[in-house]
């Protein structure tokens, strides 16, 4: 072991280090700060919906089935199968589906993540 | 540098004039056709004229009637291929493990999925699949159906005790502390110091490759993306510049940049990942505690440009999908600007800490000779003297038109590859504040058809842990008929059987994360 | 008679509970230094700031299943740990902790080379517990652990007999009440050399490599589960408090400190807290400030480096104290 002419950093660095504030985001007390075009849960706008069904058929993970509502043909998205590509917003021709940044999606009910469609699903459902 | 301006095609033609058909500008530089074992003499040929002749990847394929073995070369300035093919009732090969070494991962896996048999391999079994595939069934041709496939359970195996009392073979995984994925490998020690390892890969095998032939282009992109969770976006990038090969598209220049952008940032956190991950094995974890702490504003600016942390979901066929706004250009330079301040820090420890000198200097040393013969690719490449990078030898995207050295160094131990990446880090934040500074303005999309006509193209980048490899063949269709993918780590795991052997049991942590690997990679 | 001041010191104070109790409060100072050195927080929601975290962590250890290989030793699998453990709060009992030790008469002349002893019978049944797993990991860790305490403890006894020395007498409580001044500034060389050897004792970085999780997955902790590893984990804590306090006796006068009112069992006490965190702190830095070294560095280290030292060290005291220090002090 022969000594250096210079010695490590870490040494004064792990003394400073015991000063100043962590670097750790205290959640879920402290949320983090999301930019505005997160990918998070799909928000779903049933007017502008013509039922063409290209989102069905475009989706990588096979996570939306087109299902009768009200005597039309509208998409059911599964977000437990969904991979948040956003691929349909991108699809869809009529700009139906946009992003949020709900991203707490976690539920010990498997059957919260189906998200059914009627007038106007809002982030959160 | 000596054999940079060998014209390989020449050699090749002067040598084997009549016996093989050359078509230039397919698959590369060009594509050999022979038959008969004639694939051997041309290897022979090639590995004479340019010693940093080494075997990029094998695709097999299945064409109906015979099956396909494509050999895919890259010499100091050329990328050819070599075609061979064999019939389906009778599939014999010669190997070329005899002639490049770096050959026999490859030579295994074909055999594996598609059933080609490569007569004189020194070590034929079972690569990617399980012991309980059934016997005769390869999963890669036409006929074999994913969903139809029985496992049985292999029979039972008397385990073989070794014949030295003092010889004890250790198993490292699947599961183990030490790997973050599962892989096996055998580790014969003698005292504290190893003989022989043997690895058995295959845990992480999704079956990719077979995968991408039942779903469309468009969907595909997001499958190969998650082949690996660490590099998605060159997976996704090699994949969408080999179709629009096939396509033959122009992608703006606008776009052009923004994937370079998005490519450099995934390398950042990849080499930021692995510089911490290195001190964790050795016992070091304040150092990855505090790598790990500058990683994060780079996932929060990948965040800021793609909408994800870790899928940045942004290339499509005919360009990106979305813009950079100009609003987040400040953010994205203080940050860098953040990091690029930090590293002299981190390349003092490396410089001065003793206790990370005895652990990292002059172990698992790869000499350069070993390097050229075993093919491998990216840093481990890099630190041992050869120069190889996708880069600088055939630039893709903007990277013709944006300056960056190329770091070699020459010890060629665990040290020097993290040195390489160290550096690379610096280059990154160079090359993204560059690209940033010169952006084209004009569209970032084209549009591109859903149905690829018939065809074939090979591409290859750097992704931060080498040279990474893929081969598209489309038949008009939305479907594509065949993806070949090989990723790095597949090329750098022979390296590791070879410097893991006459060192201490306890620097094997240190010497396999030093090779970076990714598993999810290997397997697919 | 039964002597309930004596029962009263045994089990509660200085005793068996306050023994207990001060390892989980260092677990848990060391935890938050070695999180805060790291940039981060530490233990933070079991409790304010995280204080009953370790308490929290052996009692989760002790309501998990208790599996025991078929293979195992039973007796010596079982048992290993709970006596490992038991020893080293016996040997810590001979500390003077409040002014004087927990069986006020059990200091003798002599005593120090004892508790060192009962190290070495605490360490070897550690290696015992891990040899007795049948497992490669469980052997591999072991045979680890014995050639590094064994290598380590001819360092650490020449290095303890220097304050000793100095003092005159081989009893702890001799030696921790006639510090006037601290054997620290008498013996600097020495106090260094007794925490390095002492690392290695405890087995912390740079010299953690029994513990090395990704290379030996757990050592001799391997197939330990449930009651078992708790009593492990609480047998390796309750040893670095002991090496800590030793520490603190040979080298930094013991409980002894300024009376400043009241009671003086209550400020010997306190000093004897408070110079215990400092060692504490001390060696929680070295550990996080530096890489594991392998198995052949440490080896080559002791043998090479420690252990001559340690013999020169005894000798420049040797000389000091029988020439210069009656001069000057």
């Amino acid at each position: 072991m022969a000594k250096k002419s210079r010695v490590s950093p870490m040494f004064k660095r792990a003394v400073s280090h015991i000063f100043t504030k962590p670097a750790t985001t205290k959640y879920p007390f402290v949320k983090p700060q999301l930019p505005d075009d997160f990918r998070g849960q799909q928000v779903y706008d049933i007017k502008l919906c013509i039922s063409c069904g290209l989102c069905s058929r475009d989706c990588p993970a096979k996570a939306i089935e087109m299902v009768e509502v009200e005597g039309k043909r509208r998409p059911q998205f599964k977000l437990d199968q969904c991979i948040f590509c956003y691929q349909c917003a991108e699809s869809c021709p009529r700009n139906a589906i946009k992003s949020s940044v709900f991203y707490e999606l976690a539920t010990t009910d498997k059957s919260s993540l189906v998200i059914k469609p009627h007038a106007s699903v809002q982030k959160g459902e | 540098m000596p054999n940079s301006n060998i014209d390989i095609i020449n050699v090749i033609e002067s040598k084997l004039k009549d016996k093989v058909q050359i078509q230039l500008g397919q698959l590369g530089k060009a594509a050999i056709v022979t038959n008969d074992g004639l694939h051997r003499d041309v290897l022979k040929a090639m590995v004479e004229a340019d010693e940093k002749t080494a075997v990029s990847a094998i695709t097999g394929l299945d064409l109906g009637a015979n099956l396909g073995v494509l050999y895919h070369i890259r010499t100091s300035n050329a990328f050819l291929t070599i075609r061979a093919e064999v019939p389906k009732d009778n599939p014999k090969i010669q190997t070329i493990t005899d002639i490049i070494p770096g050959a026999v991962f490859h030579e295994l896996e074909v055999a594996d999925l598609l059933g080609v048999v490569f007569e004189g391999h020194p070590s034929p079994g079972h690569f990617v699949l399980s012991e309980y595939w059934p016997q005769g069934v390869y999963p890669l041709r036409k006929d074999v159906k994913a969903n139809e496939i029985k496992l049985n359970p292999p029979p039972p195996e008397e385990a073989k005790q070794p014949e030295d009392e003092k010889v004890v073979k250790i198993i490292i995984g699947p599961q183990h502390p030490a790997l973050l994925e599962p892989e096996k490998f055998a580790v014969t020690v003698d005292g504290e110091t190893v003989t022989k390892v043997e690895p058995r890969i295959g845990y992480v095998h999704r079956g990719i490759e077979k995968a991408t032939e039942s779903r469309t282009y468009l969907q595909d992109v997001y499958l190969v993306e998650r082949i690996c969770g660490i590099c998605n976006s060159i997976h996704a990038c090699s994949f969408v510049e080999t179709v629009e090969k096939i396509l033959k598209t122009d992608v703006p220049p606008r776009a052009k940049y923004l994937r370079v952008v998005a490519l450099e940032l995934n390398r950042l956190h990849s080499h930021l990942l692995t510089l911490g991950h290195a001190g964790l094995e050795i016992g070091y974890e304040t150092l990855f505690q505090y790598f790990w702490r500058d990683r994060e504003p780079i996932m929060d600016l990948i965040e800021l440009t793609s909408g994800n942390r870790v899928y940045s979901s942004l290339m499509t066929v005919g360009g990106v999908r979305r813009d950079l706004k100009d609003s987040d250009i400040p953010k994205i330079k203080a940050t860098l600007e953040d990091l690029r301040n930090k590293l002299p820090f981190y390349r003092q420890v490396y410089e001065d800490e003793p206790s990370l000198k005895m652990r990292m200097r002059n172990v698992g040393i790869l000499k350069r000779e070993d390097a050229l013969k075993l093919c491998v690719v990216g840093p481990v490449a890099r630190g041992s003297g050869v120069d190889i990078d996708v880069r600088k030898d055939e630039p893709y995207e903007a990277y013709g038109e944006i300056p960056f050295k190329e770091i070699v160094y020459t010890a060629g131990d665990t040290w020097s590859r993290m040195n390489v990446r160290m550096d690379e880090v610096e280059e990154s934040i160079n090359i993204i504040e560059y690209a940033i500074d010169h952006l084209p303005t004009g569209p970032f999309r084209v549009k591109a058809p859903r149905v690829v006509p018939a065809g074939e193209a090979v591409n290859r980048v750097e992704a931060p842990r080498g040279e990474l490899f893929y081969y598209v063949k489309s038949n008009g269709t939305v479907f594509p008929d065949r993806v070949k993918v090989r990723t790095p780590t597949f090329a750098n795991i022979p390296a590791f059987l070879k410097t893991a052997i006459g060192e201490n049991i306890a620097d094997i942590p240190p010497n396999f994360v030093s090779l970076d690997p990714c598993f999810s990679c290997t397997d697919r | 008679m039964i002597d309930f001041d004596l029962i009263f010191r045994i089990l509660v104070f200085p005793g068996f509970t306050f023994i207990l109790l001060l390892t989980l409060f260092c677990d848990w100072v060391e935890r938050k230094i070695e999180a805060r050195i790291q940039n981060r927080v530490g233990p933070m929601v079991a409790g304010p700031a995280g204080i009953l975290q370790p308490l929290a962590d052996f009692i989760k250890l002790l309501t998990k299943e208790d599996i025991e290989p078929r293979d195992a030793k039973k007796t010596v699998f079982k048992f290993a740990p709970l006596l490992a453990f038991t020893i080293m709060v016996f040997a810590t009992c001979f500390l003077p902790i409040d002014g004087s030790s927990v069986l006020s008469v059990s200091g003798f002349n002599g005593d120090l080379i004892v508790i060192l002893a009962f190290v070495t019978i605490a360490n070897f049944l550690l290696f015992l517990s891990g040899w007795a797993s049948c497992n490669p990991y469980g052997a591999i860790g072991s045979a680890r652990v014995l050639t590094q305490f064994l290598g380590y403890d001819i360092p650490l006894f020449l290095l303890a007999l220097t304050p000793a020395f100095i003092a005159g007498s081989l009893s702890i409580a001799v030696i921790a009440s006639s510090q006037v001044i601290p054997f620290i500034i008498l013996a600097p060389w020495a106090f260094v050399l007794f925490i390095i050897t002492m690392q290695a004792e405890l087995e912390k970085d740079p010299f953690d490599i029994p513990h090395a999780d990704s290379e030996v997955v757990g050592g001799l902790e391997t197939e330990y589960t449930g009651g078992k590893l708790a009593f492990l984990h609480l047998t390796r804590d309750v040893q670095i408090v002991f090496g800590s306090a030793l520490v603190v006796e040979l080298f930094l006068g013991g409980p002894y400190g300024p009376v400043l009112f009241g009671f003086s069992v209550f400020w010997y006490s306190l000093w004897f807290v408070l110079k215990l965190l400092a060692v504490v702190i001390i060696t929680e830095y070295i550990t996080t400030v530096f890489a594991r070294l392998r198995i052949d560095q440490v080896l080559s280290a002791n043998w090479k480096i420690i252990l001559p030292a340690a013999v020169l060290s005894l000798m420049l005291t040797v000389a000091l104290v029988t020439w210069i220090y009656p001069m000057v002090v």
